[in-house]
């Protein structure tokens, strides 16, 4: 059922308003009657008026000039009006009609059928009008519903990303695809990875995830319960491996948006190298008590077995062939307690320092890797030129000089020149006098980019072969005595060198350290 | 070399103490040898003994626990330890000499001598090796 449109006529014979009634009842529209131009105005604005039928000849205010009334309020501005005119009009008057807004003219005699028609097409127009208006006002009302929804979702959002922001945690928002959505200042930080570089792309692309378990699984987990938990190892932007514990928690937001998923991922490298360095070092000093007891229980009876056969060897009843047998078991035996004492015995030394001899140590040490040294083809130089005594535990200062000189050694496996300088030296900075020691190599080099890290503890280049302990211990010995060790490689045309410099300062008294379990198994 | 001093040798394991009295004797030492601290004192009263050189662990008392009693009775008396122990013990400094055993029965005779040579010349000042 539509609504009734409201049709306004307007004349000062009551007659003609009857008449007008009569014709226009059967349109089964509102008529209203007005009998002058004002009251049609006052009509017009308490009513909302479809179409307005007026007399152009009225006393008081004629039709044109009601007309021009109407007009003048934006309200009325496309009112439809129909002028009945009983004098004839000429194009003109009709053109001045027009001009004044008016829809249309009926002549007198009014022909009903005509009217009525006329009539019925304005307060048509008039219903879709209106309707059009209703439809475009809940429109606008729901456009703005939801423009007010999306402020307020934009809002929390942001505050929410706000709050996100103040967290050190990397949080990254992903849909399904790994396409990344959000992205907090904490990955900016983290992962060296800017919001801008980040958003859109792939994040297991960017950060090169390396994941515990199929991707499938993991998604099919999450999809299922809503949540995973696990290790990830990844990269920053600068190439750096990192493992983060990773929160992965599915937002469903009401069906409105596409499912996300919510990463949280926490640094915890450093905890897992600490973790790792505390093992190892619980795994050295295990090693240490075993290899104490070890010592202690070896080196008894190789004593009583070393004291034997020095009797044996001077007992007159041997003939030239079992003094032989003697010697060469005399001679292995030595080896043996070569052996027991360097990789075996930590030697606790006397709580003062005393002097040392640095080039002495240097002997011993190429004494015992002699055999080595030969078995690679290594030439060794010794340029030694009168060092006096330093301050020291000689065992300390053995340790930071076999582990270098150890390295030199292995890194030249296919043969090579090992050059040994030791030489009275003074330290520029402080003017402090001492002993420098240089140990160079033609072996395979220091990568630049491992240089940075040489001395880190658990640096290794020699993959399982190595503990990474050498060169941090080396350099924490020599810091103790207040000295310094300094590298440097260069790639030359023929091969490597390798130059350690070490220098020892003469009056540097090493705080006594608390245990010097500074142990002679393969390090570094 | 002095010959014929007598040395007082200790220790626990039988082997140990006799093959190092047969070294010291071949080098023309005189030897006592005594199984423990206690027995070594015992000895040390009834024999003009010119040294003592004793191992370091042994159950009762140690070879420095032993050192120490003997200065206290004697302080010109030269005591050795010998040791296959990875530290050297806190008290050994009551010894004018702390060796390793690894150090071979030359160095062993070696050392003897020197301490007795030293303690003749009326030094006595204790020293680690």
């Amino acid at each position: 059922m539509e609504p009734k449109v409201n049709i306004l006529m307007v004349d000062d014979q009551p007659g003609k308003l009857l008449t007008y009634e009569a014709i226009l009842g059967e349109l089964g529209e509102n008529l209203v009657k007005a009998s002058s131009g004002r009251e049609a105005l006052d009509l017009l604005l308490k009513m909302d008026i479809a179409v307005v039928l007026m007399d152009v000849s009225m006393p008081e205010l004629d039709g044109f000039q009601l007309a021009d009334m109407i007009r003048q309020h934006p309200r009325f501005q496309k009112i439809a009006i129909i002028f009945i005119s009983g004098v004839h009009l000429t194009d003109f008057d009709r053109l001045q009609g027009y001009k004044r807004g008016a829809m249309d003219y009926i002549s007198v005699p009014v022909v009903p059928e005509l009217l009525r028609a006329k009539v019925s097409v304005f307060a048509e127009l008039h219903r879709k009008a209106r309707e059009l208006e209703s439809l475009n006002r809940e429109l606008e009302q729901r456009v703005l519903r939801r423009t007010a929804e999306l402020r307020e979702s934009e809002n929390q959002l942001r505050q929410r990303a706000d709050l996100l922001d103040l967290a050190t945690e990397a949080i990254m928002v992903r849909d399904l695809d790994g396409v990344l959505q959000f992205w907090n200042s904490g990955a900016e930080a983290f992962y060296g990875w800017n919001r801008q570089e980040v958003l859109g792309k792939n994040v297991h692309q960017i950060l090169r995830t390396k994941l515990p378990s199929p991707a499938e699984e993991i998604e099919s987990v999450i999809v299922r319960g809503g949540r995973w938990e696990g290790n990830l190892v990844q990269f920053t932007k600068d190439g750096r491996e990192v493992v983060v514990a990773s929160r992965q928690v599915l937002q469903i937001d009401g069906g409105a948006t596409r499912p996300a998923i919510l990463e949280i991922s926490r640094d915890i490298t450093a905890q897992l190298q600490a973790e790792e360095a505390l093992r190892k070092a619980e795994k050295l000093a295990a090693m240490g008590r075993v290899a104490g007891i070890i010592a202690h229980e070896i080196n008894n009876p190789l004593e009583a077995i070393r004291n034997a056969f020095y009797l044996l060897q001077h007992h007159p009843t041997l003939d030239d062939a079992a003094r032989t047998y003697t010697r060469i078991a005399d001679e292995e035996l030595t080896r043996v307690t070569h052996i027991t004492r360097q990789t075996l015995s930590f030697y606790r030394e006397s709580k003062e320092a005393v002097p040392v001899s640095i080039s002495g140590i240097l002997d011993d040490i190429l004494a015992l890797q002699a055999r080595l040294l030969e078995r690679n083809g290594i030439i060794l130089e010794k340029e030694y030129s009168g060092d006096g005594p330093v301050l020291g535990f000689p065992g300390e200062l053995k340790q930071v000089f076999l582990n270098l000189i150890g390295n030199a050694i292995q890194a030249m496996p296919e043969g090579g020149r090992l050059r040994i300088r030791v030489a009275e030296a003074v330290e520029k900075s402080q003017q402090r006098e001492g002993v420098r020691v240089f140990i160079c190599d033609t072996g395979s080099g220091i990568r630049p980019e491992d240089a940075k890290q040489l001395f880190e503890p658990f640096f290794t280049t020699k993959s399982t072969k190595g503990t990474g302990l050498g060169l941090w211990i080396s350099k924490g010995i020599v810091q103790k005595y207040q000295g310094i060790i300094r590298f440097r490689s260069m790639k030359l045309l023929r091969g490597n060198i390798t130059a350690f410099s070490v220098f020892i300062p003469r009056s540097g008294s090493p705080q006594m350290s608390e245990s010097q379990l500074v142990s002679s198994a393969p390090l570094s | 070399m002095c010959k014929r001093d007598l040395i007082l040798c200790v220790d626990d394991e039988e082997n140990q103490l006799a093959v190092r009295k047969l070294v010291l004797e071949s080098e023309g030492f005189s030897v006592l040898t005594a199984s423990s601290g206690q027995q070594a004192l015992d000895l040390l009263a009834h024999h003009p003994i010119d040294l003592i050189l004793s191992d370091h662990l042994m159950p009762g008392l140690t070879g420095a626990q032993l050192a120490r009693q003997i200065k206290t009775r004697n302080p010109k008396l030269p005591v050795i330890l010998i040791s296959a122990v990875n530290e050297i013990p806190e008290d050994a400094a009551y010894a004018d000499l702390f060796m390793s055993k690894l150090d071979g029965p030359l160095a062993m005779c070696q050392n003897v001598s020197a301490v007795l040579a030293r303690s003749r010349n009326g030094s006595t000042t204790g020293s680690t090796a």
